[in-house]
């Protein structure tokens, strides 16, 4: 099933109206540039009609209920690029259409708004991270190899996921189970990997040339494995990226942090219920990490929260193998929706004319007044920037 | 000695024709080669269906004159030096991921698809003028939703489009099955009865082993179930997990993984048929699950056998998986039983949501190619006791089907339906 434009805009619209009523406070005035922030969450596929559609409500409470109310929602977000993870998400971050290879061997062919934003600003690394979830995905995504540019203007890179990966595969190769009847028990699985300093295999990229984590870095990451380990919440490779960003909030305030998550990329193995469970535990970390951002003072008031999927899956009956993957030239996977929150909105609305997802660099851009960029796409419409 | 049989000991015979063929290859756009020599490549273990198609498809070539073949391939050839794919470390011999990805990121990958079905209709077209095709025969596809995957009757065929009728069985769920594999007439004995047949006519696919257990003839059928296949599941898997993140070593792996020797890893009913193994061993890595999820599995090869073998009947049959583990299900690629100490636990409401799409999914398959204008489908939900049959569409004959029915009733139907041809 795929919903008309028409029909995802009236539903959209529908839960808008009858929840603008309770709808929370948007800030007066806008904060100084150099105190805004930009959080940015980008997640695997997700068809429309498993999330903002009649069919999809109930796999995303808290976005339809909670967040959208207060939002500028965007019904008609395009991605016009390679409907693959590390295209898609370099595209969205240089705000030009990358087509590199796919499993990460290239870097982005253009600057990414990390490098603008050090380079402009002259912030320091630890003021930019890339968090993901994404196994896909290299630390090459963090910065192009453009003269003047380039890696020493990335942000830190980092993939919890993979940590936690390579803790279980590591231990099973070992002929040690992971004895996940007891978390405590896993802890020093995922310990043991994080101190083998094999950061390489991990693909991160954190503090420049060193493949060794520094103190306070390596103090982030523990933090966020004993939550990972105390927490009732499903141990997913989700859950974990969220506890490392949290941690990574609260110890270094970033100006930019990019979040990826990919639970529901287990779409690939042809688990449907797996995926739609993956979409409502993307659905409930947005939703707590909205909040945190609310209770931290150097956040509440002075952050843009960008929510979107990096694209749809494929059509049902499609030769592709619908649900399962996200290779076909069809709307269904390439149109999609984002979600923006926070210090840019003065009204929440929905903007109804469509958007590209080589927009979102230049409206950051816009946010943290670094000028013309000469980038391809515009400013998006309805935000105050 | 069924045709498949004769045609395998005779397959030496048919090296001009491959020569011949391999000729024609040449004068085609560099970017249809992969597909085509790859086809030619392994033709020892090319089901009848696919050596009929590249016959049809090369007497389609072989219908154009020199010039006007040129021509119908100069935009593709024009598109391609735009493409720059001369430059790309392109196989000309066999399909890649590194092809896939070159292709898939290149800014004209609309255009190019375009081009290469309308050259792809054209050649078909042209091979239809010169010998139009054999008339079709009738068949059925069946696909079971078994007692252990809770449905209740209410909204279970909601998402099929209202394209069949719901009809409610009277009786044990089960026996249709069982009648249709044994009942008098079974379907295997009216597939014997028609001129041709060979075991790639009738596939038995299933998650567990209940169809072998109903019919366990193993050279009449092309049957495949999971547990029988699991120790060369578990070591393909094995391989696969050493793959890195590189896309030239990715695809040097798999080549070596399909040359490698699985003899003492298959279950003995696959023994004499390479074709089979190979399907296995294509599915097994084409992705969509088949290595990690039996009804994945189900799917993927119900769906591949279709597109590939175009059977007369085919029996799909899920069944049920295990919930994920709490820390392992973030590998979910890995074996669990090897990287969890803890028992599985089934997980019947997930089975059933992945069982309930991949179904459907089955159907959409069946629905692509021509043959689905003769195709009779039928979706049983034994814990619903509830069955939905979608005519083909070109069907003339009776559908005064009641909305309730015995299984007897519904398995008669079905093969007074495949009788027919």
């Amino acid at each position: 099933m795929s919903l008309s434009r028409r029909e995802l805009l009236t539903e959209a619209a529908a839960l808008l109206v009858a929840q603008w009523a309770g709808a929370h406070g948007v800030a007066e005035s806008a904060p100084s540039i150099s105190d805004r922030k930009v959080v940015l969450v980008t997640c695997g596929g997700m068809r429309r009609e498993d999330t903002f559609a009649s069919s999809g409500f109930a796999n995303i409470p808290h976005l339809t209920q909670d967040l959208l109310p207060q939002s500028v929602f965007y019904p008609f977000l395009r991605n016009d690029g390679v409907t693959s993870h590390f295209n898609t998400i370099s595209s969205v971050l240089s705000g030009n259409w990358q087509r590199v290879d796919d499993w990460g061997k290239t870097p982005p062919q253009s600057p990414t708004i990390y490098e603008y934003l050090r380079k402009a600003m002259g912030l320091d690394r630890n003021q930019t991270w890339f968090i993901s979830s994404n196994k896909a995905l290299t630390s090459q995504i963090g910065s192009s190899i453009v003269p003047g540019y380039g890696p020493n203007y990335g942000p830190n890179v980092i993939f919890p996921k993979q940590l936690l990966i390579s803790a279980v595969v590591q231990a099973a190769n070992q002929g040690r189970p992971v004895q996940s009847t007891d978390r405590s028990a896993v802890q020093s699985d995922i310990e043991g990997f994080l101190n083998s300093d094999n950061y390489d295999g991990l693909g991160w990229s954190v503090g420049g040339e060193s493949s060794s984590l520094d103190s306070f870095t390596l103090g982030t990451m523990r933090q966020a494995i004993e939550d990972l380990v105390r927490t009732s919440a499903p141990a997913t490779g989700d859950e974990f990226t969220y506890l490392v960003a949290a941690e990574v909030l609260q110890r270094f305030a970033p100006s930019m942090l990019a979040i990826t998550f990919s639970d529901m990329e287990v779409a690939h193995f042809g688990s449907y219920s797996l995926h739609l469970s993956g979409i409502a535990t993307m659905d409930r970390l947005v939703y707590e990490l909205w909040s945190l951002l609310q209770s931290m003072p150097a956040y509440r008031g002075k952050t843009t929260l960008f929510i979107l999927p990096e694209f749809g899956r494929d059509l049902d009956g499609a030769s592709t193998n619908g649900f399962f993957n996200h290779r076909q030239n069809a709307d269904s996977t390439r149109l999609t929706w984002m979600m923006c929150l926070g210090d840019a909105i003065r009204t929440a609305q929905i903007i109804e004319s469509p958007v590209l997802q080589t927009d979102i660099c230049p409206t950051i851009a816009r946010l943290f007044d670094l000028g013309s960029l000469g980038l391809p796409g515009h400013p998006l419409p309805g935000l105050c920037l | 000695m069924t045709n498949y049989a004769q045609e395998i000991l005779i397959s030496d015979a048919g090296a001009d024709e491959r020569a011949t063929y391999r000729k024609l290859i040449r004068q085609m756009p560099l970017t249809l080669r992969p597909e085509l020599n790859s086809e030619l490549a392994e033709w020892e273990t090319l089901f009848p269906f696919e050596r009929s198609r590249i016959r049809e498809f090369m007497r389609g070539v072989q219908s154009f004159t020199p010039s006007t073949l040129a021509a119908l391939t100069e935009p593709l050839r024009k598109l391609e030096q735009t493409m720059g794919v001369d430059r790309w470390d392109f196989s000309e011999e066999t399909n890649t991921l590194e092809n896939a990805s070159l292709l898939a990121r290149s800014a004209y990958y609309v255009e190019w698809r375009k081009e290469v079905q309308r050259i792809y209709l054209s050649i078909v077209n042209a091979a239809h003028s010169s010998e139009p095709p054999s008339a079709s025969l009738s068949r059925i596809v069946v696909v079971v939703l078994p007692q252990n995957l809770p449905y209740v009757h209410a909204g279970l065929w909601d998402k099929w489009g209202g394209k069949g009728v719901e009809v409610s069985i009277h009786g044990d769920p089960g026996r249709v099955t069982e009648l249709l594999l044994r009942g008098m007439p079974s379907v295997p004995e009216l597939l014997r009865q028609k001129n041709g047949y060979e075991p790639s006519d009738l596939w038995l696919i299933d998650a567990e082993q209940t169809l072998t257990s109903v019919f366990p003839n193993h050279v009449d059928a092309f049957s495949i179930n999971c547990p029988e296949l699991q120790p060369l599941r578990e070591r393909v898997l094995e391989r696969v997990n050493t793959i890195p993140k590189n896309i030239v070593v990715s695809d040097a792996t798999l080549a070596s993984i399909r040359k490698t020797n699985w003899d003492a890893w298959w279950p003995n009913n696959l023994a004499g048929q390479p074709s089979l193994r190979r399907f296995v061993i294509d599915l097994y890595l084409s992705g969509n699950g088949a290595l990690v999820f039996s009804n994945a599995f189900v799917q993927w090869a119900s769906s591949e056998a279709i597109r590939r073998a175009r059977p007369r009947v085919l029996f799909a049959r899920f069944g049920i998986r295990a919930k994920p583990k709490p820390f392992t299900s973030i590998a979910i690629f890995e074996n669990q039983s090897l990287v969890s100490t803890l028992p599985d636990v089934p997980d019947p409401q997930g089975s059933a949501v992945d069982a309930s799409i991949l179904a459907r999914y089955i159907f959409l398959s069946v629905e692509r190619y021509p043959e689905s204008q003769q195709t009779a489908f039928l979706c049983l939900s034994e814990s619903a006791r509830s069955a939905y049959l979608i005519f083909p569409k070109a069907y003339k004959g009776n559908t005064a089907i009641a909305n309730a029915a015995r299984p007897e009733q519904i398995a008669d139907w079905m093969t007074g339906f495949l009788a027919k041809s």
